[in-house]
């Protein structure tokens, strides 16, 4: 019975949890790399999520174990993508839009969330993901910028670049942004 | 005699017919010289590969058969072992066990299928070959892309570079075990002793230890070296060349006869990646300790365009190697100041100390969280309480008070067996099918080291048989570290993560510590294990394993007799 409980409450979360990222992409606030409810910094300097309408292209995006199959991806200023992202790793990876400085503040906030047992390295409990923190803030990754996908799965996220920053699309799950899953935004 | 011969021909052409068939071949040639080491302080006689010692960089594809010509210039027998390949135990390279050795004026053909990847290291199995020289490194090009990303790579190869040959230090330690220990306590340490602890606790304390047969400055019992990177001394500076901003994969093997190291390289960050070469999931640390014999691949990203310090601190602080990664050839890094508080041992790491820490409950500590994770209930973490996440942070893998313990010089992190994870496991998950328990064991003051009290010359070999998986429970009375290596099969390193423990070729034991390692008798055939410190390996703490059995039974009686 626990465990029926609980699989059937984690395949909810999951889903609740891709559509938070899909709530996200229409709500006109948007939020830095970090969590549900803080870092509005940045949020400016690197774009913000697009509508579906102004969508021209779609860029796939594989996450593999611990890489992303593209190393750069070109993009004109002000254009608006659909980014499919899909994982076919053994491993939890996200997909997060932002400048180097909010990954580096963002991976610190995923080191929290694997130490607290929120993160595991090939799964995410969403039940603790959504806890208070006890200062009204959740660990839950609902940002519009990013997504964090457990093995097999895939979502979208629709963003619209600015006309120039220096961006970065990278997974800052512990240790893998300093492997090399990190790739360079080139904006044109 | 002649129908033998004529058999394990006809084994051998089918062998060689087998092998062309499935994989490709490729030739290296190494030769066994004397040669002369030259640290800049001194120079000595030693025994090196290919002319030089460390001997060369042998890079292997996974997947093809390596096929590697070691010719013998020396007067005397030698042999090379493949630290860490798993292999036909025929190419093993441990005389009296695999092979009879290669005898003067020689070549032995070693036939290796290359089945693994990753960074390892090859070394002399004769006699104090090693410590004088006989070693060098191994790179394995995996057949598929790596779980990270580099933009250029080195090996760093540290050693512990003495002025006296292996066999004079050996004979000198049988004579006087604290030959080469520069750091004993003085009557100046006892009278300060006694005024901070008073004169009754301090003599009992000395008795203690006077009736272990040891001291505690008994952390390097050979000291008067000179680490060495890549053959360097400090003075002579390695130099890694590097852009700004360009990932650098640093392959360190520690090929040391004795000393272990404490790396960092103040100012960066390190992603281990790699353990024993095999990948683990990355972890970032400011430093780490590699045991004699292991190997520990980090990333580094420099992003500044500046020399960066590799410095490397023996664990007892008596000696250190250092080198560079520089923008630019010939500028040196600053050498970060050397600790001078070299550790002492204490009660805990004799294995006596339970009662100065309470409310810990080490034998739990060291099963690893796993459980008591499990057992927290997550609806309510709201109430979790962080002290217990503190106390997780002890590294478990040393006794609690122990004198060892590491700290970074940062105060940052500092790895932890506990830490390593396995990117892939290599094998599933399946309960070990027995127990084995080896007690680690030795006689400082006759210099005599071994396995559950017998010596290696007394002891019965340690009988496997094909296809168990075996829980070695590794328990060390003595108040050293000791380097586990079983040759051939892998060490699946108890670190209580379940199915991401890591695998390993060698395993560091801790004094007063118990850890367990599982290995699947997946190869048969007769095999070494044993410490891996050059003068413990040699006085005694050493076993012949023997693997019962197997799905080439008949081949193997065909086979070396």
């Amino acid at each position: 019975m626990p465990n029926f409980k609980n699989s059937l409450m984690r395949r909810v979360s999951v889903s609740t949890f891709i559509l938070g990222a899909l709530v996200g992409l229409q709500s006109p606030a948007f939020a830095g790399a970090g969590h549900s409810g803080g870092h509005n910094d940045g949020a400016s300097e690197i774009g913000a999520p697009g509508e579906i309408s102004d969508v021209r292209r779609t860029i796939r995006i594989t996450m593999e174990d611990n890489f992303y199959d593209k190393e750069k991806i070109i993009v004109r200023g002000g254009e608006t993508v659909r980014f499919v992202i899909e994982n076919k790793g053994e491993f939890v990876h996200e997909f997060n839009i932002g400048t180097a400085a909010m990954h580096a503040g963002h991976q610190e906030e995923m080191m929290m969330m694997m130490e607290h047992g929120a993160l595991e390295a090939d799964k995410i409990n969403m039940d603790m993901m959504e806890m208070d923190m006890g200062n009204g803030m959740t660990m839950k990754h609902d940002d519009p910028n990013s997504v964090l996908l457990e093995p097999g799965k895939s979502a979208e996220v629709i963003w619209t670049f600015p006309k120039d920053a220096e961006l970065e699309y990278a997974c800052n799950v512990p240790g893998h942004y300093e492997s090399g899953m990190v790739g360079k935004v080139r904006l044109q | 005699m002649k129908q033998k011969f004529a058999r394990s021909a006809l084994w051998g052409v089918l062998a060689a017919i087998a092998v062309s068939s499935t994989a490709n071949a490729a030739n290296y040639d190494l030769s066994v010289d004397y040669v002369t080491i030259d640290t800049g302080e001194m120079k000595t006689t030693g025994i090196g590969y290919n002319g030089s010692s460390p001997g060369p960089t042998l890079r292997l594809k996974e997947g093809e058969e390596a096929v590697i010509k070691v010719t013998n210039n020396l007067d005397e027998a030698t042999s090379i072992h493949w630290h860490g390949l798993i292999l036909p135990y025929q190419m093993d390279g441990v005389p009296e066990i695999s092979f009879p050795g290669i005898a003067p004026g020689e070549t032995f053909t070693y036939r290796i299928p290359v089945s693994q990847s990753g960074t390892y290291w090859f070394h002399s199995h004769s006699g104090f070959q090693e410590p004088d020289g006989a070693y060098g490194s191994i790179i394995i090009e995996p057949k598929k892309r790596e779980p990270f990303k580099f933009d250029r790579e080195y090996v760093v190869v540290l050693k512990d570079k003495h002025p006296h040959s292996g066999a004079r230090i050996l004979r000198n330690l049988k004579m006087m075990p604290d030959y080469y220990n520069r750091n004993q306590r003085t009557l100046g340490d006892f009278i300060s002793d006694v005024s901070e602890n008073g004169f009754g606790a301090t003599l009992s304390e000395r008795g203690d230890w006077g009736s272990m047969r040891m001291m505690p400055t008994d952390i390097e019992d050979v000291q008067g070296f000179v680490g060495l990177i890549n053959g360097k001394s400090p003075e002579q500076n390695w130099t890694g060349l590097f852009k700004a901003n360009e990932r650098v994969r640093l392959r360190f093997i520690n090929a040391s006869a004795m000393t272990y190291f404490d790396v960092r390289i103040p100012g960066l960050e390190m992603t281990v990646v790699q353990a024993d070469g095999n990948n683990v999931q990355p972890v970032k640390v400011d430093e780490f300790r590699i045991s004699v014999a292991e190997t520990y691949d980090v990333i580094v990203q420099p992003t500044a365009d500046k020399p960066y310090a590799i410095m490397a601190e023996s664990m007892g602080r008596s000696g250190y190697a250092f080198g560079s990664l520089s923008p630019q050839e010939g500028l040196k890094a600053e050498m970060p100041a050397r600790r001078m508080d070299a550790p002492l041992l204490t009660m805990a790491d004799m294995g006596m100390d339970h009662g100065n820490m309470p409310g810990m409950d080490h034998s739990s500590m060291s099963s690893g969280n796993e459980n008591s994770m499990a057992g927290m209930d997550h609806s309510n973490m709201a109430g979790m309480d962080h002290s217990q996440m503190a106390m997780s942070k002890d590294d478990p893998f040393y006794a609690a008070g122990s004198g060892l313990t590491p700290k970074a010089a940062n105060g940052g992190k500092f790895l932890s067996y506990a830490d390593l994870k396995a990117q892939k496991p290599l094998y599933p998950e399946r309960p070990a099918t027995r127990e084995i328990e080896l007690r680690l064991t030795g006689n400082m003051e006759r210099y005599t080291w071994s396995i559950n009290g017998v010596k290696y010359e007394d002891a019965e070999p340690i009988r496997l048989k094909y296809g168990e998986r075996v829980r070695f429970k590794f328990v060390n009375e003595t108040m050293m570290s000791h380097p586990m290596h079983l040759h051939g099969m892998w060490s699946i390193l108890d670190t209580g993560n379940g199915k991401w423990d890591p695998v390993k070729h060698t395993i560091n034991i801790n004094p007063g510590m118990t850890v367990y390692s599982e290995t699947e008798v997946d190869e048969p055939g007769q095999w070494a294990f044993h410490c891996h410190l050059s003068y413990h390996m040699a006085s005694g703490m050493f076993r012949k394993v023997i693997v019962e059995g197997g799905p080439a039974v008949a081949a193997l009686e065909n086979g070396v007799q």
